[in-house]
């Protein structure tokens, strides 16, 4: 799936974060955005879901003009997000998590796949989302976008906070999310692993995108340096 | 103990309707954040529905139902989920104000048209008695109370199974999360409010033959709603289905206790505020929570400017306010009695615009110090001005008894607390010696002071307005002092605030106290400027009418109280349409919700306008930027 933002300025009330940004994610590939705190990148990943309307530009996905579809429009659409902090229902079930989703699954198999994916979740089944650890609930969460066969993932910093090796189990899955065919929009701490990974890079800097390319053209620091201000710890 | 059996049986009747019309109130509140003080209201409507289309249009009763519960109660849920929709990120003031004035408007309407006396429900479900051994059972008693119970387990066991359960649920830990998911927040909101909605319906229709029609009495249906809801702490359904049951076994089993008891009549009805005030004691801080709390709206500091202007316009204001005895002639009475009213509006903005808190038991202040008063100045023989002050004070109290518990909770709750506390009040202790007796009257004098007269009409008006004038001051230096800074500091970050060693509830409480001490000087006030007090001129709706009425005259500190007391008593004086006046409370109520939904700064029309401006102009920089480039691209 080919997905576009075009010239989209968005914002809070009266505060605008994003001025005029243009983002494009092709068909199967991996696109990375980078940028410093504050720089808008996840005001960005919630206009491309449609939790946040933007006041100006378009969304188009695969040429259909999606601009104000609501979240669920998109996710029909093949757009999962994967919000910041842990997308999981925490007063819900582990299982009722994964079931979440709609009719097109049935419930052995969406808990199958999530198990496949993630062993450890089939442990858990029965226990409710928010009393699991913090590793265990950034799984649940991408187990639930992975179920809904989505055509394109937005990440949003699904590292945070992690334990180094839980945050090596979910790279593999991140992975694993591009061999079924989804294009990646990842936003990420660490750099060195989501520019490894990348087909494509972004960065933004105070709501503008500064530098669009691919990540060979940014191995150097000093080229980080001349397009963020603020100079980012690799 | 067979004398209990039927008692104990129409309790478990009563009480499984009760539990019927809780689960709808906190299905809806749930899902949506927003707790509808007109959930009885719905099923005031639902009942005089089903009575209009089977008694006065004479169509079957089965008609009658499926009009009034399966097709009025859905499209009232529909609108109720719209309405809540609008006003999702306003404050919680603003949301208890929309359906409070839900809750006067639908009300008004019903007394409007049907006039407020009682009229009779017909049966319809069949009254034969079944003799089970000793005990008597009406076959509509075992009836009412299946239906209560099964379809509460059905919609439990719905909500537990069903993917749509799991979403309804979903939807009350993160509804943004539910719409990433693929699931539409407001479609799961709109299924929450129809099936909420109906359940009122329901339970207004199953309970009015055997209450009677009360537009009243059926309004306040939520109280009992409330009271089972609390029981289930606003979140567990069967529990909440439970705590009717209890509710009405205890208020049967009460009213069997009390049946010789005069003085403690008013105690059945009043026990659902008590359940709800025990739960409130024994809930530790967090276990309640209020959801999408939001104080208070952040406002813009006044100029120097505007200030002076506000001070010529209040200096205008009172000199117009003093010159009332010259015009008004036969009319001074009720522009005496709007005077004493602009105080008890004051102390109630005190406390809704500057803490964001909502009282909905005002009227009941007023009520203490008006009683007080006559016991102090007529009973006892104090001194006038003595007897005043100390009916203030005795209100002080009163209002700490009701703002402590509930206030280390939320807005939300204290509202709750305050509305069933106005009940009790009126129904418990109003018939009491310490209140306006079982008589229903006091007596309370006119001031005698020597060197003005003050006991005529004229130098009374003016005596009130000088009182009025130093209630507003003192308003005035309390808000700018460091309690207004403290509270204003609070409505941005409680948090911060307590860190720095604030400590937040004892300023509320205070404010509180200090709005309740006001109010009951009103209440003196009027009781001495009738001459004698009675507890009709108290009544709890018309606490609910203050909130309403000062909400649709903004949060001006002068402009409010004044603004709301002409509206509520000149303003029907001079029209003298009597439809018109009996449709006032409507007007107040459509009006009260509209100006809710209005402070909703997503409808906010100046905040649309700021926007469309800067974003114009943002415009028309990158373009001139752009040409300026182009031209300098062009000349290199």
């Amino acid at each position: 799936m080919a997905f576009e933002l075009r010239d989209i300025d968005a914002g809070y009330g009266t505060t605008q974060v994003l001025r005029s940004v243009t983002l494009v994610v092709p068909t199967g590939s991996v696109v990375t955005l980078l940028g410093p705190n504050g720089a808008g990148k996840t005001t960005l990943l919630r206009v491309a879901s449609g939790l946040l309307a933007p006041m100006r530009g378009k969304i188009v996905v695969d040429g259909v003009d999606l601009t104000g579809s609501p979240p669920h429009r998109l996710m029909r659409a093949g757009v999962a997000h994967i919000p910041e902090g842990r997308g999981i229902f925490r007063n819900l079930t582990v299982q009722e998590n994964l079931l979440i989703l709609g009719p097109d699954r049935t419930e052995s198999e969406a808990v199958s796949l999530a198990v496949d994916a993630f062993p450890r979740l089939g442990e858990r089944l029965s226990q409710l989302a928010g009393s699991l650890s913090g590793g265990e609930q950034q799984m649940l969460a991408l187990a639930r976008a992975y179920l809904a066969n989505p055509k394109l993932v937005l990440l949003d910093e699904v590292s945070m906070g992690l334990a180094p090796r839980i945050v090596d189990a979910i790279f593999e899955f991140i992975a694993r999310l591009t061999t079924t065919g989804a294009s990646l929009l990842i936003v990420e701490q660490y750099i060195r692993r989501a520019l490894a990974a990348a087909d494509y890079v972004y960065l933004m800097d105070r709501g503008r995108i500064s530098f669009a390319g691919e990540p060979s053209e940014l191995t150097d620091e000093e080229v980080f340096n001349r397009y963020m201000t603020t100079s980012v710890g690799l | 103990m067979s004398d209990f059996y039927p008692f104990i049986i129409a309790g478990l009747v009563s009480g499984a309707v009760y539990g019927l019309a809780a689960t709808g109130l906190v299905l809806t509140y749930k899902t949506s954040g927003i707790f509808n003080f007109a959930h009885g209201a719905m099923a005031a409507a639902g009942a005089y529905l089903f009575y209009q289309v089977r008694q006065q249009w004479g169509l079957p009763w089965p008609v009658a139902f499926v009009v009034a519960v399966l097709v009025a109660g859905p499209i009232f849920g529909l609108v109720l989920e719209r309405l809540a929709h609008a006003l999702s990120g306003t404050t919680t003031a603003a949301k208890i104000v929309a359906t409070v004035g839900l809750l006067i408007g639908v009300q008004g309407l019903l007394a409007a048209i049907y006039g407020g006396e009682t009229r009779a429900s017909r049966a319809f479900l069949p009254t034969k008695v079944l003799s089970l051994g000793s005990i008597n059972v009406g076959v509509d008693q075992i009836l009412v109370f299946v239906i209560a119970v099964s379809i509460t387990l059905a919609l439990t066991i719905f909500l537990r199974s069903s993917r749509v359960g799991t979403a309804m649920r979903g939807v009350v830990d993160d509804p943004d999360l539910l719409d990433l998911a693929g699931t539409s927040p407001t479609q799961v909101r709109r299924l929450a409010w129809t099936i909420g909605t109906l359940f009122a319906a329901l339970s207004g229709v199953l309970l009015a033959p055997a209450v009677g029609l009360d537009p009243l009495l059926l309004t306040l249906l939520v109280v009992q709603a409330f009271g089972a809801a609390a029981i289930g702490r606003f979140a567990s359904l069967p529990l909440s289905f439970v705590g009717g049951l209890v509710i009405g076994l205890g208020q049967a089993i009460c009213s069997k206790y009390v049946n010789n008891v005069h003085a403690l009549a008013g105690l059945p009805p009043s026990l659902p505020f008590i359940v709800f005030f025990g739960v409130l004691l024994l809930t530790r801080r967090g276990r309640l929570v209020e959801l999408g709390a939001l104080t208070r709206k952040r406002r813009e500091a006044t100029g120097a400017d505007r200030r002076r202007i506000q001070i010529a316009g209040a200096v205008a204001l009172l000199a117009l306010v003093a010159s009332v005895p010259a015009f008004a002639s036969s009319r001074l009475p009720v522009f005496t009695a709007a005077l004493i009213y602009v105080l008890v509006f004051a102390s109630l903005r005190l406390l809704v615009g500057t803490s964001g808190q909502v009282s909905l038991c005002h009227v009941a202040f007023a009520a203490v110090g008006a009683t007080s008063f006559a016991h102090f100045a007529g009973g006892a023989g104090l001194p006038w001005a003595v007897a005043l002050l100390a009916a203030g004070l005795v209100a002080v109290p009163v209002g700490a008894f009701v703002a402590i518990p509930a206030i280390r909770l939320s807005g939300l709750y204290l509202a709750l607390a305050t509305l069933g506390f106005g009940i009790l009040m009126e129904r418990l202790v109003y018939p009491m010696g310490v209140m306006f007796g079982v008589t229903g009257l006091a007596k309370a004098p006119r001031p005698h002071l020597g060197f003005v007269n003050v006991s005529s009409d004229k130098g009374f008006y003016l005596l009130c307005l000088a009182i009025v004038v130093l209630g507003m001051l003192l308003i005035r230096v309390v808000t700018q002092s460091w309690i207004g800074r403290v509270l204003r500091a609070m409505s941005d970050s409680p948090l911060a605030l307590t860190t720095l060693g604030s400590n937040v509830n004892a300023t509320r409480v205070f404010v509180f106290c200090l709005s309740a001490f006001l109010a009951g000087i009103g209440g003196a006030l009027y009781a001495s400027f009738s001459g004698t007090t009675s507890g009709i001129s108290f009544t709890a709706l018309l606490s609910l009418t203050l909130i309403v009425v000062l909400a649709i005259n903004g949060n001006g500190e002068l402009r409010a109280p004044v603004g709301a007391a002409f509206a509520l008593y000149v303003i029907p004086s001079y029209i003298r349409n009597e439809t018109f006046n009996e449709y006032l409370p409507v007007l107040f109520g459509v009006t009260a919700v509209a100006v809710s939904v209005l402070s909703n700064q997503r409808y906010d029309p100046a905040a649309r306008l700021h926007n469309l401006a800067t974003a114009s102009r943002r415009r028309a920089r990158a373009t001139r930027v752009t040409l300026r480039l182009r031209r300098a691209t062009e000349a290199a």
